[in-house]
């Protein structure tokens, strides 16, 4: 699974990077990347996630070869 | 960029858009070209915001700042957000463009142009535009202060 991240979470992990961890759900992705990152847990609480069709909700099933976006809360404008 | 409108646009007014202008996009925001974009025979009023990097924030000096996004998502969602509003507020024009990328003092970083029968309509979805582009759409700012330290915004004053 390939994961993408944004602004502060770049300060967490790398913006791309591979996920070689079985992660069936966003619930179950944000423990994986505490596993990598401990201190991420009160940003990733904040973010959404998304695929490329779009966001998706905590329940989603995650695929193997899915690309996981995952976006902090937005401060455009 | 994304252009709304649903009557006919006067002869000078294009209703078609280039392929290379993007809701998302790396240039510098042309302000002249997108307001001349956004008049039209039906509308008395034509508002225009442009949210521009400003100097200082929270008593610090501001050297510049970054935007970046998360652009796919971004181009769709603010398309909705456009749809949405012509549709609620009976727009006869709806345009929004946010730069990504370093940005100066001064320069623009969003703009966003809403032209109506009548101003109320105009100012209330120009609002409600701005303030949905900055809460919901996948773009992110970072300031770049003057003594060398950086800080994602986090949206909390606006």
């Amino acid at each position: 699974m390939k994961i993408h991240v944004y602004a502060k979470l770049k300060d967490y992990f790398s913006p791309e990077f591979e996920l070689d961890a079985v992660a069936h759900n966003t619930d179950e992705l944000k423990l994986r990347l505490l596993e990598i990152n401990g201190e991420a847990g009160q940003i990733l609480d904040s973010c959404r996630f998304a695929i490329e069709e779009g966001f998706i909700d905590h329940d989603h099933k995650l695929k193997e070869n899915d690309t996981v976006i995952i976006i902090p809360p937005s401060s455009g404008g | 960029m994304i252009r709304s409108s649903s009557s006919p646009l006067p002869a000078e007014v294009s209703n078609v858009l280039p392929e290379s202008i993007r809701v998302v996009t790396g240039d510098p925001l042309d302000i002249v070209s997108l307001l001349r974009q956004a008049h039209h025979p039906g509308a008395g009023a034509v508002v225009l915001f442009s949210g521009e990097v400003r100097d200082s924030n929270k008593g610090r000096e501001v050297a510049y700042l970054e935007y970046e996004s998360h652009v796919p998502l971004a181009e769709k969602m603010v398309h909705d957000i456009l749809d949405e509003a012509r549709e609620k507020w009976g727009l006869k024009a709806a345009i929004a463009q946010h730069r990504i990328g370093k940005l100066a003092i001064g320069q623009s970083a969003v703009v966003v142009i809403t032209a109506a029968a009548h101003r109320r309509e105009a100012y209330e979805a120009n609002q409600h535009i701005i303030h949905r582009i900055k809460h919901e759409v996948p773009i992110w700012k970072c300031e770049y202060f003057s003594d060398g330290t950086h800080q994602w915004g986090n949206n909390c004053n606006c």
